[in-house]
Protein backbone atom coordinates (compact mmCIF):
# COMPACT_ATOMS: atom_id res chain seq x y z
CA UNK A 1 0.00 0.00 0.00
CA UNK A 2 0.98 3.62 -0.67
CA UNK A 3 1.73 6.56 1.87
CA UNK A 4 -1.71 8.45 1.84
CA UNK A 5 0.10 11.63 1.85
CA UNK A 6 2.90 11.61 -0.55
CA UNK A 7 1.19 8.69 -2.49
CA UNK A 8 5.35 7.78 -3.43
CA UNK A 9 6.80 5.42 -1.20
CA UNK A 10 5.38 2.54 0.48
CA UNK A 11 3.08 2.98 3.52
CA UNK A 12 4.52 0.94 6.84
CA UNK A 13 3.53 2.74 9.43
CA UNK A 14 -0.46 2.12 10.54
CA UNK A 15 -1.93 5.38 12.72
CA UNK A 16 -5.52 5.12 14.41
CA UNK A 17 -6.70 8.22 15.68
CA UNK A 18 -10.07 8.06 17.55
CA UNK A 19 -11.43 11.05 18.49
CA UNK A 20 -15.02 11.78 20.40
CA UNK A 21 -15.28 7.73 19.66
CA UNK A 22 -15.23 8.20 16.06
CA UNK A 23 -11.86 6.24 14.76
CA UNK A 24 -10.20 6.86 11.80
CA UNK A 25 -6.91 5.06 10.15
CA UNK A 26 -4.59 6.16 8.34
CA UNK A 27 -1.50 4.48 6.46
CA UNK A 28 1.87 6.93 6.11
CA UNK A 29 5.29 6.01 5.26
CA UNK A 30 8.26 6.64 7.84
CA UNK A 31 9.33 9.94 6.16
CA UNK A 32 5.68 11.39 6.30
CA UNK A 33 4.89 10.62 9.30
CA UNK A 34 8.45 11.99 10.78
CA UNK A 35 7.06 15.31 9.20
CA UNK A 36 3.65 14.95 11.22
CA UNK A 37 2.88 15.75 14.65
CA UNK A 38 1.96 12.92 17.22
CA UNK A 39 3.28 14.96 20.36
CA UNK A 40 5.04 12.51 22.44
CA UNK A 41 5.29 9.88 19.77
CA UNK A 42 7.22 11.80 17.00
CA UNK A 43 10.11 11.00 18.67
CA UNK A 44 10.07 7.13 17.34
CA UNK A 45 9.84 8.16 14.13
CA UNK A 46 13.36 10.10 14.81
CA UNK A 47 16.24 8.08 13.25
CA UNK A 48 16.99 4.99 15.03
CA UNK A 49 15.47 3.45 17.98
CA UNK A 50 17.27 4.74 21.12
CA UNK A 51 18.50 1.61 22.69
CA UNK A 52 20.72 3.15 24.78
CA UNK A 53 18.53 5.67 25.89
CA UNK A 54 15.73 2.93 26.81
CA UNK A 55 18.23 1.13 29.45
CA UNK A 56 19.21 4.63 30.34
CA UNK A 57 16.11 5.64 31.42
CA UNK A 58 15.54 2.34 32.81
CA UNK A 59 18.24 2.70 35.29
CA UNK A 60 18.49 6.19 35.89
CA UNK A 61 15.46 7.70 37.40
CA UNK A 62 13.12 10.28 35.23
CA UNK A 63 15.38 13.33 33.37
CA UNK A 64 13.04 16.23 34.89
CA UNK A 65 13.60 14.88 38.66
CA UNK A 66 17.47 13.96 37.82
CA UNK A 67 18.00 18.05 36.94
CA UNK A 68 16.06 18.92 40.03
CA UNK A 69 17.48 16.92 42.36
CA UNK A 70 21.21 17.06 43.67
CA UNK A 71 22.46 13.72 42.58
CA UNK A 72 23.73 14.92 38.98
CA UNK A 73 26.90 15.97 41.43
CA UNK A 74 27.83 12.44 42.41
CA UNK A 75 31.50 11.56 41.31
CA UNK A 76 33.17 8.26 42.05
CA UNK A 77 36.17 9.12 43.67
CA UNK A 78 38.08 6.07 41.58
CA UNK A 79 37.30 6.66 37.99
CA UNK A 80 35.97 10.01 38.41
CA UNK A 81 32.66 8.69 36.34
CA UNK A 82 29.61 11.02 37.14
CA UNK A 83 26.47 9.77 38.04
CA UNK A 84 25.19 11.37 34.67
CA UNK A 85 27.58 9.38 32.65
CA UNK A 86 26.36 6.67 34.23
CA UNK A 87 22.78 6.83 33.32
CA UNK A 88 24.10 7.77 29.50
CA UNK A 89 25.99 5.29 28.85
CA UNK A 90 24.75 2.60 31.84
CA UNK A 91 28.11 1.57 32.19
CA UNK A 92 30.15 1.08 34.90
CA UNK A 93 33.92 2.94 35.25
CA UNK A 94 35.29 0.46 38.09
CA UNK A 95 34.14 -1.83 40.41
CA UNK A 96 33.52 0.91 43.10
CA UNK A 97 30.89 2.87 40.97
CA UNK A 98 29.07 0.15 42.95
CA UNK A 99 29.12 1.26 46.15
CA UNK A 100 29.19 4.62 45.43
CA UNK A 101 25.87 4.63 43.13
CA UNK A 102 24.55 2.04 45.22
CA UNK A 103 21.40 3.98 46.65
CA UNK A 104 20.89 5.24 43.55
CA UNK A 105 20.95 2.65 41.66
CA UNK A 106 19.74 -0.36 44.17
CA UNK A 107 15.94 0.00 43.48
CA UNK A 108 16.68 0.05 39.53
CA UNK A 109 19.02 -2.87 39.48
CA UNK A 110 16.26 -5.20 40.92
CA UNK A 111 13.79 -3.83 38.75
CA UNK A 112 16.28 -4.81 35.42
CA UNK A 113 17.37 -8.55 37.77
CA UNK A 114 14.35 -9.16 39.94
CA UNK A 115 16.71 -9.28 42.53
CA UNK A 116 19.09 -7.58 44.28
CA UNK A 117 21.38 -9.98 46.21
CA UNK A 118 24.14 -12.27 44.33
CA UNK A 119 23.36 -16.37 45.47
CA UNK A 120 25.62 -17.60 43.19
CA UNK A 121 29.56 -18.44 43.16
CA UNK A 122 32.37 -16.69 45.08
CA UNK A 123 35.69 -16.64 44.16
CA UNK A 124 37.78 -19.12 45.72
CA UNK A 125 40.93 -17.61 45.41
CA UNK A 126 41.21 -13.70 46.35
CA UNK A 127 44.08 -12.65 47.59
CA UNK A 128 44.86 -10.69 50.51
CA UNK A 129 48.09 -9.14 49.07
CA UNK A 130 49.77 -5.97 48.39
CA UNK A 131 47.28 -4.67 45.50
CA UNK A 132 44.31 -5.45 48.06
CA UNK A 133 45.79 -4.30 51.19
CA UNK A 134 46.44 -0.67 49.22
CA UNK A 135 43.02 -0.73 48.23
CA UNK A 136 41.74 -1.40 52.18
CA UNK A 137 43.79 1.63 53.63
CA UNK A 138 42.75 3.78 50.37
CA UNK A 139 38.91 3.54 51.75
CA UNK A 140 38.98 6.74 53.13
CA UNK A 141 36.67 7.52 49.50
CA UNK A 142 34.19 5.52 51.47
CA UNK A 143 34.16 8.07 53.86
CA UNK A 144 33.26 10.75 50.81
CA UNK A 145 30.83 8.76 49.48
CA UNK A 146 28.80 8.15 53.08
CA UNK A 147 28.41 12.48 53.10
CA UNK A 148 27.76 12.40 49.43
CA UNK A 149 24.61 9.32 50.65
CA UNK A 150 23.70 11.76 53.39
CA UNK A 151 22.58 14.61 50.91
CA UNK A 152 21.12 12.11 48.21
CA UNK A 153 19.20 10.66 50.42
CA UNK A 154 18.01 14.02 51.69
CA UNK A 155 17.06 15.61 48.66
CA UNK A 156 15.31 12.45 48.09
CA UNK A 157 13.61 12.70 51.38
CA UNK A 158 12.09 15.90 49.93
CA UNK A 159 11.02 14.83 46.50
CA UNK A 160 8.98 12.24 48.76
CA UNK A 161 7.35 14.43 50.80
CA UNK A 162 6.65 16.99 48.15
CA UNK A 163 4.62 13.98 45.98
CA UNK A 164 3.15 13.09 49.53
CA UNK A 165 4.30 9.32 49.47
CA UNK A 166 5.02 9.05 53.32
CA UNK A 167 5.98 5.28 52.83
CA UNK A 168 8.71 6.36 51.13
CA UNK A 169 9.67 9.30 52.81
CA UNK A 170 10.07 7.39 56.19
CA UNK A 171 12.19 4.93 54.46
CA UNK A 172 14.54 7.65 53.27
CA UNK A 173 14.86 9.00 57.16
CA UNK A 174 15.42 5.57 58.06
CA UNK A 175 18.69 5.45 55.35
CA UNK A 176 20.09 8.60 56.59
CA UNK A 177 19.48 7.96 60.58
CA UNK A 178 21.59 4.47 59.64
CA UNK A 179 24.11 6.38 57.94
CA UNK A 180 24.52 9.18 60.66
CA UNK A 181 24.81 6.45 63.45
CA UNK A 182 27.50 4.46 61.13
CA UNK A 183 29.40 7.93 60.78
CA UNK A 184 29.29 8.07 64.47
CA UNK A 185 30.62 4.96 65.11
CA UNK A 186 33.16 5.14 63.26
CA UNK A 187 34.57 7.59 64.93
CA UNK A 188 34.53 6.23 68.43
CA UNK A 189 35.72 3.54 67.06
CA UNK A 190 38.90 5.37 65.76
CA UNK A 191 39.45 7.02 69.17
CA UNK A 192 39.13 3.62 70.96
CA UNK A 193 41.63 1.87 68.17
CA UNK A 194 43.99 4.54 68.89
CA UNK A 195 44.32 3.55 72.12
CA UNK A 196 44.58 0.05 71.77
CA UNK A 197 47.04 0.68 69.71
CA UNK A 198 49.42 2.49 72.09
CA UNK A 199 48.71 -0.14 74.65
CA UNK A 200 49.44 -3.34 72.67
CA UNK A 201 52.39 -2.92 70.03
CA UNK A 202 52.68 -6.37 69.01
CA UNK A 203 49.41 -8.07 68.03
CA UNK A 204 48.80 -10.90 65.77
CA UNK A 205 48.52 -10.20 61.73
CA UNK A 206 44.79 -9.62 61.40
CA UNK A 207 44.59 -7.46 64.50
CA UNK A 208 47.84 -5.37 62.77
CA UNK A 209 45.70 -5.07 59.70
CA UNK A 210 42.65 -3.73 60.94
CA UNK A 211 44.91 -0.96 62.92
CA UNK A 212 46.95 0.09 59.79
CA UNK A 213 43.67 0.30 58.49
CA UNK A 214 42.10 2.69 61.02
CA UNK A 215 45.52 4.92 60.47
CA UNK A 216 44.43 5.33 56.86
CA UNK A 217 41.28 6.05 57.90
CA UNK A 218 42.99 8.64 59.90
CA UNK A 219 45.09 10.41 57.56
CA UNK B 1 41.63 -26.90 10.61
CA UNK B 2 39.41 -28.77 12.85
CA UNK B 3 37.06 -26.38 14.49
CA UNK B 4 34.55 -27.80 17.42
CA UNK B 5 31.49 -27.17 15.36
CA UNK B 6 32.38 -29.48 12.39
CA UNK B 7 30.70 -31.77 15.09
CA UNK B 8 27.32 -29.89 15.21
CA UNK B 9 24.24 -31.55 14.08
CA UNK B 10 26.11 -34.66 13.27
CA UNK B 11 24.02 -36.52 16.03
CA UNK B 12 22.38 -33.28 17.92
CA UNK B 13 19.10 -32.92 15.53
CA UNK B 14 17.44 -29.99 16.83
CA UNK B 15 20.15 -28.28 19.35
CA UNK B 16 23.19 -27.16 17.32
CA UNK B 17 25.30 -26.09 20.02
CA UNK B 18 25.65 -24.73 23.87
CA UNK B 19 27.71 -21.72 24.86
CA UNK B 20 28.59 -20.62 28.20
CA UNK B 21 30.11 -17.20 28.52
CA UNK B 22 31.22 -15.75 31.99
CA UNK B 23 32.14 -12.47 32.37
CA UNK B 24 35.24 -10.79 35.05
CA UNK B 25 37.32 -8.37 36.20
CA UNK B 26 40.44 -7.71 37.54
CA UNK B 27 40.47 -5.76 41.18
CA UNK B 28 43.34 -3.74 40.36
CA UNK B 29 42.01 -1.95 37.28
CA UNK B 30 39.49 0.71 36.57
CA UNK B 31 36.72 -1.50 34.21
CA UNK B 32 37.93 -1.58 30.26
CA UNK B 33 35.84 1.30 28.90
CA UNK B 34 37.63 3.81 31.35
CA UNK B 35 41.36 2.52 30.55
CA UNK B 36 43.45 4.48 28.78
CA UNK B 37 45.30 2.39 25.30
CA UNK B 38 48.53 2.29 27.78
CA UNK B 39 46.67 0.58 30.50
CA UNK B 40 44.70 -1.74 29.22
CA UNK B 41 47.71 -2.96 27.03
CA UNK B 42 49.62 -3.16 30.22
CA UNK B 43 46.88 -5.15 31.72
CA UNK B 44 46.21 -7.47 28.65
CA UNK B 45 50.20 -8.32 28.76
CA UNK B 46 49.57 -8.94 32.08
CA UNK B 47 46.91 -11.69 31.63
CA UNK B 48 48.91 -13.27 28.54
CA UNK B 49 51.51 -13.69 30.92
CA UNK B 50 49.52 -14.99 34.15
CA UNK B 51 47.17 -17.71 31.60
CA UNK B 52 51.01 -19.02 29.59
CA UNK B 53 51.00 -22.05 31.34
CA UNK B 54 46.96 -22.77 30.57
CA UNK B 55 45.87 -25.54 29.02
CA UNK B 56 43.09 -27.04 27.31
CA UNK B 57 41.05 -29.98 28.61
CA UNK B 58 42.72 -32.32 26.28
CA UNK B 59 46.36 -30.64 27.00
CA UNK B 60 46.43 -28.73 24.11
CA UNK B 61 47.84 -24.90 24.49
CA UNK B 62 45.62 -22.06 23.51
CA UNK B 63 46.49 -19.52 20.60
CA UNK B 64 47.04 -15.98 21.68
CA UNK B 65 45.88 -12.81 19.47
CA UNK B 66 46.02 -9.11 19.65
CA UNK B 67 42.71 -8.59 18.17
CA UNK B 68 43.58 -5.24 17.58
CA UNK B 69 46.01 -5.87 14.94
CA UNK B 70 44.24 -8.02 12.97
CA UNK B 71 42.19 -6.07 9.56
CA UNK B 72 38.49 -5.66 9.72
CA UNK B 73 38.06 -8.51 7.90
CA UNK B 74 39.50 -10.70 10.74
CA UNK B 75 37.71 -9.61 12.83
CA UNK B 76 34.51 -9.73 10.90
CA UNK B 77 35.47 -13.49 10.23
CA UNK B 78 35.46 -14.12 13.74
CA UNK B 79 32.25 -12.59 14.93
CA UNK B 80 30.54 -14.77 12.05
CA UNK B 81 32.08 -17.57 14.29
CA UNK B 82 30.97 -16.54 17.57
CA UNK B 83 34.12 -15.75 19.28
CA UNK B 84 33.67 -11.81 19.15
CA UNK B 85 30.06 -9.88 19.23
CA UNK B 86 29.40 -7.39 17.36
CA UNK B 87 30.37 -4.24 19.93
CA UNK B 88 33.75 -5.59 19.76
CA UNK B 89 34.32 -5.03 16.01
CA UNK B 90 34.93 -1.66 16.01
CA UNK B 91 36.62 -1.48 19.56
CA UNK B 92 40.32 0.43 18.79
CA UNK B 93 41.72 -0.25 22.17
CA UNK B 94 43.99 -3.39 22.89
CA UNK B 95 42.53 -6.39 23.09
CA UNK B 96 43.85 -9.71 23.64
CA UNK B 97 42.50 -13.03 23.04
CA UNK B 98 43.33 -16.80 23.97
CA UNK B 99 41.96 -19.24 21.28
CA UNK B 100 41.97 -22.85 21.58
CA UNK B 101 43.01 -24.50 18.30
CA UNK B 102 39.35 -25.70 17.43
CA UNK B 103 38.04 -22.33 18.89
CA UNK B 104 35.72 -23.89 20.95
CA UNK B 105 37.35 -22.03 24.22
CA UNK B 106 38.26 -18.36 23.80
CA UNK B 107 39.05 -15.49 26.36
CA UNK B 108 38.67 -12.27 25.31
CA UNK B 109 40.56 -9.75 27.31
CA UNK B 110 39.77 -6.23 27.48
CA UNK B 111 36.92 -6.17 25.56
CA UNK B 112 33.62 -4.58 27.03
CA UNK B 113 34.61 -6.52 30.49
CA UNK B 114 38.57 -7.19 31.24
CA UNK B 115 37.93 -11.00 31.12
CA UNK B 116 35.01 -12.77 29.12
CA UNK B 117 35.32 -16.77 29.03
CA UNK B 118 33.45 -18.65 26.17
CA UNK B 119 33.19 -22.31 25.90
CA UNK B 120 30.92 -23.62 23.54
CA UNK B 121 29.94 -27.44 22.44
CA UNK B 122 27.91 -29.17 20.15
CA UNK B 123 24.56 -30.54 20.95
CA UNK B 124 22.86 -29.63 24.34
CA UNK B 125 25.65 -29.43 26.51
CA UNK B 126 25.24 -26.52 28.88
CA UNK B 127 26.88 -28.04 32.10
CA UNK B 128 29.86 -29.81 30.46
CA UNK B 129 30.52 -26.29 28.91
CA UNK B 130 29.97 -24.56 32.51
CA UNK B 131 32.29 -27.00 33.97
CA UNK B 132 35.08 -26.42 31.56
CA UNK B 133 34.58 -22.84 32.64
CA UNK B 134 34.32 -22.66 35.79
CA UNK B 135 37.75 -24.77 36.07
CA UNK B 136 39.09 -21.63 33.37
CA UNK B 137 37.84 -19.09 36.34
CA UNK B 138 39.09 -20.71 39.00
CA UNK B 139 42.87 -20.74 37.35
CA UNK B 140 42.51 -17.84 36.77
CA UNK B 141 41.61 -16.53 40.24
CA UNK B 142 44.55 -18.16 41.51
CA UNK B 143 46.65 -15.31 39.83
CA UNK B 144 44.53 -12.59 40.26
CA UNK B 145 41.51 -10.96 42.51
CA UNK B 146 38.57 -10.36 40.84
CA UNK B 147 36.22 -7.32 41.25
CA UNK B 148 33.47 -9.07 44.04
CA UNK B 149 31.10 -7.65 46.41
CA UNK B 150 29.50 -9.41 48.77
CA UNK B 151 26.01 -7.75 47.69
CA UNK B 152 25.95 -7.48 44.08
CA UNK B 153 28.68 -10.74 43.54
CA UNK B 154 30.99 -10.41 40.51
CA UNK B 155 31.10 -6.73 39.67
CA UNK B 156 31.02 -5.83 35.61
CA UNK B 157 31.20 -2.90 33.56
CA UNK B 158 27.12 -2.92 32.38
CA UNK B 159 24.69 -3.90 35.05
CA UNK B 160 23.55 -6.49 32.75
CA UNK B 161 26.06 -8.67 33.47
CA UNK B 162 26.37 -8.76 37.39
CA UNK B 163 26.24 -10.93 39.81
CA UNK B 164 27.36 -14.15 38.15
CA UNK B 165 28.50 -12.84 35.19
CA UNK B 166 26.88 -15.96 33.64
CA UNK B 167 25.31 -16.24 29.93
CA UNK B 168 24.41 -19.30 28.99
CA UNK B 169 22.73 -20.18 25.64
CA UNK B 170 21.83 -22.98 23.63
CA UNK B 171 21.71 -22.46 19.69
CA UNK B 172 18.42 -24.34 18.36
CA UNK B 173 17.13 -24.92 14.69
CA UNK B 174 13.34 -24.75 14.93
CA UNK B 175 12.21 -25.04 11.31
CA UNK B 176 8.76 -26.43 11.75
CA UNK B 177 7.45 -25.43 15.09
CA UNK B 178 8.65 -21.39 14.01
CA UNK B 179 6.21 -21.76 11.04
CA UNK B 180 3.12 -22.23 13.26
CA UNK B 181 1.10 -19.19 14.66
CA UNK B 182 1.52 -19.86 18.31
CA UNK B 183 5.09 -19.41 17.48
CA UNK B 184 5.24 -15.61 18.61
CA UNK B 185 3.17 -16.09 21.72
CA UNK B 186 5.33 -19.04 22.71
CA UNK B 187 8.40 -16.82 22.57
CA UNK B 188 6.90 -14.60 24.84
CA UNK B 189 5.85 -17.01 27.24
CA UNK B 190 9.57 -18.21 27.42
CA UNK B 191 9.85 -14.61 28.30
CA UNK B 192 8.06 -15.70 32.00
CA UNK B 193 10.68 -18.05 32.95
CA UNK B 194 13.58 -16.03 32.44
CA UNK B 195 14.78 -17.24 29.20
CA UNK B 196 15.12 -14.87 26.35
CA UNK B 197 14.48 -16.42 22.69
CA UNK B 198 16.01 -14.32 19.97
CA UNK B 199 16.56 -15.45 16.17
CA UNK B 200 20.01 -15.38 15.04
CA UNK B 201 19.88 -13.72 12.35
CA UNK B 202 17.75 -10.81 12.96
CA UNK B 203 13.56 -10.74 13.98
CA UNK B 204 10.67 -13.19 13.24
CA UNK B 205 10.48 -13.35 9.32
CA UNK B 206 13.75 -11.81 8.46
CA UNK B 207 15.22 -14.78 10.78
CA UNK B 208 16.67 -16.90 7.44
CA UNK B 209 18.06 -20.66 8.64
CA UNK B 210 15.35 -20.59 11.27
CA UNK B 211 18.19 -20.50 14.49
CA UNK B 212 16.92 -19.68 17.36
CA UNK B 213 18.99 -18.80 20.57
CA UNK B 214 17.74 -19.11 23.97
CA UNK B 215 19.48 -17.54 26.97
CA UNK B 216 19.04 -16.00 30.43
CA UNK B 217 17.49 -12.98 31.00
CA UNK B 218 19.46 -12.36 34.50
CA UNK B 219 22.05 -12.48 35.73
CA UNK B 220 21.74 -11.52 39.85
CA UNK B 221 19.76 -13.73 42.23
CA UNK B 222 20.47 -16.75 40.90
CA UNK B 223 22.85 -19.29 41.36
CA UNK B 224 25.22 -20.58 38.50
CA UNK B 225 23.44 -24.46 38.17
CA UNK B 226 19.79 -22.87 38.70
CA UNK B 227 20.59 -20.76 35.55
CA UNK B 228 22.08 -23.41 33.63
CA UNK B 229 19.44 -25.66 33.90
CA UNK B 230 17.05 -23.20 33.51
CA UNK B 231 17.95 -22.66 29.42
CA UNK B 232 18.78 -26.47 29.37
CA UNK B 233 14.99 -27.20 30.48
CA UNK B 234 13.36 -24.12 28.06
CA UNK B 235 15.76 -25.70 25.31
CA UNK B 236 14.91 -28.76 25.71
CA UNK B 237 11.21 -28.47 25.89
CA UNK B 238 11.53 -26.34 22.71
CA UNK B 239 13.51 -28.87 21.09
CA UNK B 240 11.19 -31.54 22.15
CA UNK B 241 8.08 -29.79 21.04
CA UNK B 242 10.02 -29.22 17.54
CA UNK B 243 10.34 -32.60 17.60
CA UNK B 244 6.70 -33.29 17.89
CA UNK B 245 6.06 -31.04 15.51
CA UNK B 246 7.98 -32.46 12.91
CA UNK B 247 7.05 -36.13 13.63
CA UNK B 248 3.06 -35.01 12.96
CA UNK B 249 4.18 -33.23 9.05
CA UNK B 250 6.38 -36.40 8.53
CA UNK B 251 3.17 -38.76 9.69
CA UNK B 252 0.67 -36.88 7.85
CA UNK B 253 2.78 -35.04 4.83
CA UNK B 254 5.82 -37.42 3.79
CA UNK B 255 5.68 -36.33 0.02
CA UNK B 256 5.65 -32.76 0.59
CA UNK B 257 8.14 -32.49 3.21
CA UNK B 258 10.51 -34.83 1.28
CA UNK B 259 9.40 -32.38 -1.66
CA UNK B 260 10.88 -29.32 0.22
CA UNK B 261 14.02 -31.10 1.47
CA UNK B 262 15.34 -32.38 -2.27
CA UNK B 263 14.10 -29.70 -3.94
CA UNK B 264 16.67 -27.81 -1.41
CA UNK B 265 19.48 -29.93 -1.89
CA UNK B 266 19.28 -29.40 -5.68
CA UNK B 267 19.20 -26.11 -5.93
CA UNK B 268 22.49 -25.54 -3.31
CA UNK B 269 23.42 -28.65 -5.43
CA UNK B 270 23.42 -27.09 -8.47
CA UNK B 271 23.26 -23.22 -7.99
CA UNK B 272 25.57 -21.17 -9.75
CA UNK B 273 24.84 -17.81 -7.66
CA UNK B 274 23.36 -17.53 -3.82
CA UNK B 275 22.79 -14.62 -1.84
CA UNK B 276 22.87 -14.98 1.63
CA UNK B 277 19.27 -15.20 2.33
CA UNK B 278 18.26 -18.08 -0.05
CA UNK B 279 21.61 -20.41 0.82
CA UNK B 280 20.45 -19.91 4.54
CA UNK B 281 16.65 -20.86 3.27
CA UNK B 282 17.63 -23.97 1.75
CA UNK B 283 20.76 -24.94 4.32
CA UNK B 284 17.90 -25.02 6.58
CA UNK B 285 15.61 -27.34 4.76
CA UNK B 286 19.15 -29.57 4.21
CA UNK B 287 19.54 -29.54 7.80
CA UNK B 288 16.02 -30.95 8.86
CA UNK B 289 16.43 -33.27 6.21
CA UNK B 290 19.73 -34.79 7.42
CA UNK B 291 18.09 -34.61 11.42
CA UNK B 292 15.44 -36.32 9.97
CA UNK B 293 16.96 -39.11 7.98
CA UNK B 294 15.60 -37.76 5.17
CA UNK B 295 18.73 -37.20 3.14
CA UNK B 296 21.53 -39.69 3.46
CA UNK B 297 24.82 -37.86 2.75
CA UNK B 298 27.81 -40.05 1.46
CA UNK B 299 30.35 -38.47 3.60
CA UNK B 300 29.23 -37.02 7.18
CA UNK B 301 28.88 -33.46 6.76
CA UNK B 302 27.89 -30.56 9.71
CA UNK B 303 25.00 -28.80 7.73
CA UNK B 304 25.96 -25.31 10.24
CA UNK B 305 29.45 -25.73 9.48
CA UNK B 306 28.12 -24.85 6.05
CA UNK B 307 25.98 -22.13 7.52
CA UNK B 308 28.96 -20.40 9.15
CA UNK B 309 31.34 -20.42 6.09
CA UNK B 310 28.94 -18.88 3.32
CA UNK B 311 28.88 -15.91 5.08
CA UNK B 312 29.99 -12.62 3.90
CA UNK B 313 33.53 -12.49 5.97
CA UNK B 314 34.28 -16.13 5.66
CA UNK B 315 34.19 -16.02 1.49
CA UNK B 316 35.89 -12.86 1.75
CA UNK B 317 38.46 -14.22 4.01
CA UNK B 318 39.11 -17.63 1.75
CA UNK B 319 39.44 -14.84 -1.56
CA UNK B 320 42.65 -13.80 -2.63
CA UNK B 321 40.97 -10.97 -3.81
CA UNK B 322 38.36 -8.67 -3.20
CA UNK B 323 34.92 -9.68 -4.13
CA UNK B 324 32.47 -7.71 -5.55
CA UNK B 325 28.76 -8.47 -4.58
CA UNK B 326 28.06 -10.36 -7.60
CA UNK B 327 31.15 -12.26 -7.04
CA UNK B 328 30.29 -12.65 -3.53
CA UNK B 329 27.29 -14.74 -4.44
CA UNK B 330 29.04 -17.13 -6.84
CA UNK B 331 31.75 -17.77 -4.22
CA UNK B 332 29.27 -18.32 -2.08
CA UNK B 333 27.02 -21.15 -4.53
CA UNK B 334 30.41 -22.46 -5.27
CA UNK B 335 31.83 -22.93 -1.90
CA UNK B 336 28.37 -25.54 -1.31
CA UNK B 337 28.90 -27.08 -3.92
CA UNK B 338 32.36 -28.20 -2.89
CA UNK B 339 31.23 -28.82 0.58
CA UNK B 340 28.13 -30.68 0.60
CA UNK B 341 28.29 -34.27 -0.20
CA UNK B 342 26.62 -36.53 -2.33
CA UNK B 343 23.34 -38.18 -1.49
CA UNK B 344 23.19 -42.19 -1.18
Amino acid sequence: MLCERCKMREANIKYTEVINGIKTEHNLCAQCAKEMDFGPYSAMFDGEFPLEKLLSDLLGISRESREESQTSGIVCPTCKTSYDTFVEKSCFGCQDCYSVFDPLIRDNIKKLQGSSQHVGKIPKFQKAGLAKQEREDSKVGGQLSREKQIIFWQAKLKEALQVEDYEEAAACRDEIRRLQESENRQEAKEIQGKETKQNEVQENEGKDKEIRQEDGADA
Amino acid sequence: MHRWFDETALDSSVVLYSRIRLVRNWEEYPFSLCLSDAEGEEMVKHLFQYTEDFKTPDGLPFQRLWLNQLSGLERQALRERHILNSSLLERKAPMGALLSKDESISMIFNGNDHIRIQVMAPGLQLAKAYEVADRLDDRLNQKISYAFDEKYGYLTSFPTNVGTGLHAMALLHLPSLSKGKRFTNLIGEMGRFGTTVRGLNGEERENFGDLYMISNQKTLGQSEKEMVDLVNRVAFQLAEQEKQVRDMYRSNHRISLENEVYKSYGILKYARRLSIKEAMLYLSQVLMGTSEGILKMQTPCSVYRIMLGIQSANLKQLSDRPLDKAELEIARANYIREELPELF
